[in-house]
């Protein structure tokens, strides 16, 4: 549905997006993680086709965003930054003036702004003025507008900004709820929104896509999989030097260490273990603690949240000569998944 | 075909609207009915005014009839023409640069719209609002006319009016033009102001130059065309001239929003 290759913006010496390429199907829901400045808004108004790209090619339900505007501004609802709105129109006015010029017929436009405004949460507010209103009821008016054309494609740039916790949680209710019949964009820099509301995650730092993925994969791949962490009672003195053994041989573990004692009760132990991707070898790791007779204590999966990843790849700047930079990206963009334990590639960043 | 219409159409209910919502715009056509309303009394009933010179000449004894209503309606068509000066600049400053300063330029540009539909709705939306600014004159205007004998024959005022109705659209096209450039209100409405006054003091300015400079120049200026027509002299290059400042702030300010997308920084 959104296709985009190799953008690039530049504005005067500033590069401000490079060679940004990703895909969206239809009905997915993509977050557009970065943190600010990173060319989120940039590579936004090039898809709502406000700014013409310096480079490269961007199409919206396979029509290119500058060369045929006009088809894409149609299949198109758009919320900037800040919210485009008139204080001195009502609610309903408004709503029924962006169907208007978005090209909603005469008679669906008043059916169209009235999904829009129950979507919205908006039907208390429809007689009121926009001046008048809160800036959470802003946004939502701004979300109304970007939806009352039905369009197959909707960009969100930063949906939940000024929202109070309800508020943002209604909002993500609702663009989840968009997901299926319409595609959507949404920028973001708060990590649990693209966990909460999003399928895919394309992660931006510095104009450059540095990884996109559906979450899941991502996580995984960029953390080498689940750790779990084992705790185990063993009263029996001299227990100790057969402990090693006892987890050796699970199908699916790729790594153990016994963690430090320093804060455990007498005769307790920890292991952390790290487990391939795509495997739960969760169960194995009890019913063994439990043939040994020893007591199980604790078990849990620790798993790597988003906000590690994005850390992860976007905490360059400490360290950062450009270069060093560079070779960063390129490393996590084709992540091998035995980087780990085989030969380090050329261009490790240090830990 | 239809959609433009539509489009234009709903823009220009939009800014309508916004006009007659806007405290601003309405404080403004309140001191502009204040200010031209005390003309209007004191080029008719003034010390100076037009009867109080009549009643001098016939004190005087000086017998040549003068066609009061007619000299009333070119002087206070000038002062009109005066003081749009001042207060069309007010009323095109916030065409784009509001929309500029509000980010709404952002849903009109990823509308299906065109630029020039846009700015033709929004330059028919305030001329409709200068008329109903300056509709209440026209009362003013029937009243006193009905009591002139002769009767004054309808075309005159209506020629004088449409000269107005002219020199507005222009002023407010071009005034449109300089709001597209900015975001600062304030800022538009002065750089509107000074090209407005220098295209009303062209005249003079052509006068002071020689040969077909000079009178290219004179061309240019509205108030010459502005009183060739309220004196009720149909001039078709009058009207071309007030024409082109029309179309040619429309098609500025539709270029110059094209040229904002394409080099915002």
């Amino acid at each position: 549905m959104i296709e985009v290759e190799q953008l690039s913006k530049i504005y005067g010496t500033t590069q401000a997006i490079r060679d940004v390429t990703f895909n969206v199907e239809k009905g997915e829901i993509l977050g557009f993680l970065g943190p600010n400045g990173a060319g989120k808004t940039t590579t936004m108004q090039i898809l709502a086709g406000f700014l013409p790209a310096t480079s490269g090619t961007a199409r919206i339900a396979g029509y290119d965003v500058h060369e045929q505007s006009m088809a894409v501004r149609q299949r198109i609802g758009y919320l900037p930054e800040t919210p485009p709105l008139y204080p001195d129109m009502t609610v309903e006015g408004f709503l029924h003036f962006v169907a208007r010029i978005k090209g909603v017929a005469a008679g669906d436009r008043s059916k169209r702004v009235d999904l829009a405004v129950a979507r919205c949460g908006l039907s208390e507010r429809r007689k009121t003025l926009i001046r008048k209103l809160s800036k959470g009821f802003r946004q939502r008016v701004g979300i109304a507008q970007a939806i009352v054309h039905d369009p197959p494609v909707i960009i969100l740039d930063e949906p939940t900004v000024g929202l109070d916790p309800r508020q943002i949680i209604e909002v993500r209710n609702l663009i989840k709820s968009l997901a299926g019949e319409h595609t959507i964009v949404l920028s973001t820099h708060i990590l649990p929104e693209v966990n909460m509301t999003c399928s895919q995650v394309a992660i931006i730092k510095r104009g450059q896509v540095v990884a996109t993925d559906k979450i899941e994969n991502l996580m995984g791949r960029l953390t080498g999989g689940m750790g779990y962490e084992v705790e185990v009672e063993a009263d029996v003195a001299g227990l100790e030097a057969s402990l090693g053994s006892l987890f050796e041989n699970i199908p699916g573990v790729k790594s153990i260490e016994l963690l430090s004692r320093e804060h455990l009760p007498e005769n307790r132990y920890k292991w952390r273990m790290t487990a391939e991707p795509g495997t739960e070898p969760g169960r194995i790791i009890a019913s063994r603690v439990v043939k040994a007779g020893l007591g199980l204590c604790e078990l849990h999966r620790v798993q790597a949240s988003l906000e590690d990843v994005f850390l992860e790849l976007t905490m360059e700047d400490a360290k950062t000569p450009e270069t060093e930079a560079e070779a960063d990206v390129r490393d996590i963009q084709t992540p091998e998944p035995d980087m780990q334990d085989s030969e380090p590639p050329e261009n490790t960043p240090p830990e | 075909m239809n959609t433009i219409i539509s489009n234009i159409i709903a823009i220009y209910r939009k800014e309508l609207q916004s006009y007659f919502a806007s405290p601003l715009a309405l404080a403004i056509a309140g001191v502009y009915w204040l200010i031209s309303g005390f003309f209007f009394l004191y080029i008719l009933l003034g010390p100076d005014g037009i009867l109080a010179q009549v009643a001098m000449r016939e004190q005087l004894g000086i017998t040549d009839p003068v066609d009061v209503p007619y000299q009333f309606l070119q002087f206070f068509l000038s002062v009109m023409g005066s003081l749009s000066l001042f207060f069309l600049p007010m009323l095109s400053m916030g065409l784009y640069a509001e929309e500029r300063k509000r980010g709404t330029l952002e849903l009109l540009a990823t509308s299906p719209l065109t630029n020039w539909s846009v700015a033709v709705g929004k330059l028919l939306g305030v001329l409709t609002f200068y008329l109903t600014m300056t509709a209440p004159f026209l009362l003013y205007e029937s009243i006193l006319f009905s009591a002139a004998d002769p009767k004054m024959p309808i075309v005159i005022p209506i020629l004088g009016h449409l000269a107005l109705i002219l020199l507005a659209a222009s002023i407010l096209s071009l005034g449109m033009f300089i709001s597209s450039l900015t975001e600062n209100t304030f800022l538009s409405a002065i750089l509107t102001f000074a090209l407005i006054l220098f295209l009303w003091v062209m005249n003079g300015i052509a006068e002071g130059v020689t040969g077909a400079m000079g009178s290219a120049i004179g061309h240019l200026s509205l108030l010459k065309h502005y009183s060739n027509l309220i004196q009720g002299i149909i001039d078709s290059s009058s009207l071309i001239l007030f024409g082109s400042y029309i179309v040619l702030g429309i098609f500025l300010t539709a270029q110059s929003i094209e040229a904002l997308r394409y080099k915002r920084s």
